[in-house]
């Protein structure tokens, strides 16, 4: 969740949300969460782990759909769409 | 209840003497509390009145850098609705009131705790400590985006 706050440090346009998934369990049923972090990007794609710097960024890029030019991978995953 | 621990309380205030350098502004969203009881989603809030201890000891850590804004939604709905808060207590971080793109939602323990230090300290000192490469890639970024992390307290 560092890494979510830094982003919203370093971009005007990023909002990040820490929330206590135990506290909020509507969130957690509607996000699916089954292991943290669980990392949901404008509430359409997901994925679960921590990432690397490079990963994540390029993570929120593609669930904000922006166009990244390197296909990435999760280590722990690929991420998810939401439906 | 004493959220953090007068020995923690202590090391926070020497830290923030050492590291933090801007203005911080918390501002906590809140509803009136019931205690320790669990009520459906939307009646009363469990862990208000512990996130106020903990928004408070913050602030009285550093009280010449940190500022504190309390918001009850109950008595000012219009707040939240403008600044988008859908549940509380929720905590957000910025250096000035103006819609921080920071927030903690739900009571910051566990590992949210480092967290929320992490975000207040960067915050002030605004270092976000990325990469040049990372900064380059968010530029990219023409809309919002919201990026939900869900954590535990263990």
């Amino acid at each position: 969740m560092s890494l979510a706050n830094r982003m919203a440090l370093a971009s005007p346009q990023v909002r990040a949300v820490c929330v206590e998934a135990n506290e909020f369990p509507h969130l957690s049923a509607q996000f699916r969460v089954r292991g943290v972090p669980h990392t949901v990007i404008n509430r359409r794609s997901a994925f679960v782990g921590a990432l690397p710097e490079r990963d994540f960024v390029a993570a929120v890029l593609e669930g904000a759909g922006v166009l990244v030019e390197e296909p990435h991978e999760a280590p722990s995953g690929p991420s998810t769409e939401i439906t | 209840m004493a959220v953090i621990p007068e020995p923690v309380r202590q090391q926070l205030k020497d830290r923030f003497d050492t590291v933090l350098s801007g203005p911080v502004h918390l501002t906590l969203y809140t509803r009136p509390g019931s205690s320790r009881l669990i009520l459906p989603a939307g009646v009363g809030c469990a862990t208000c009145e512990d996130a106020r201890q903990m928004a408070e000891l913050l602030r009285d850590a550093a009280p010449e850098k940190v500022t504190l804004d309390l918001i009850d939604i109950t008595r000012d709905p219009a707040r939240a609705t403008a600044d988008e808060i859908y549940d509380v207590p929720t905590i957000a971080v910025g250096q000035n009131s103006e819609a921080p793109r920071i927030r903690f939602r739900g009571l910051p323990t566990g590992t949210e705790f480092p967290a929320l230090i992490d975000a207040v300290e960067r915050v002030s000192r605004m270092e976000h400590g990325l990469s040049e490469e990372s900064v380059a890639a968010l530029a990219k970024l023409t809309e919002p985006a919201e990026v939900m992390v869900f954590a535990t307290p263990t």
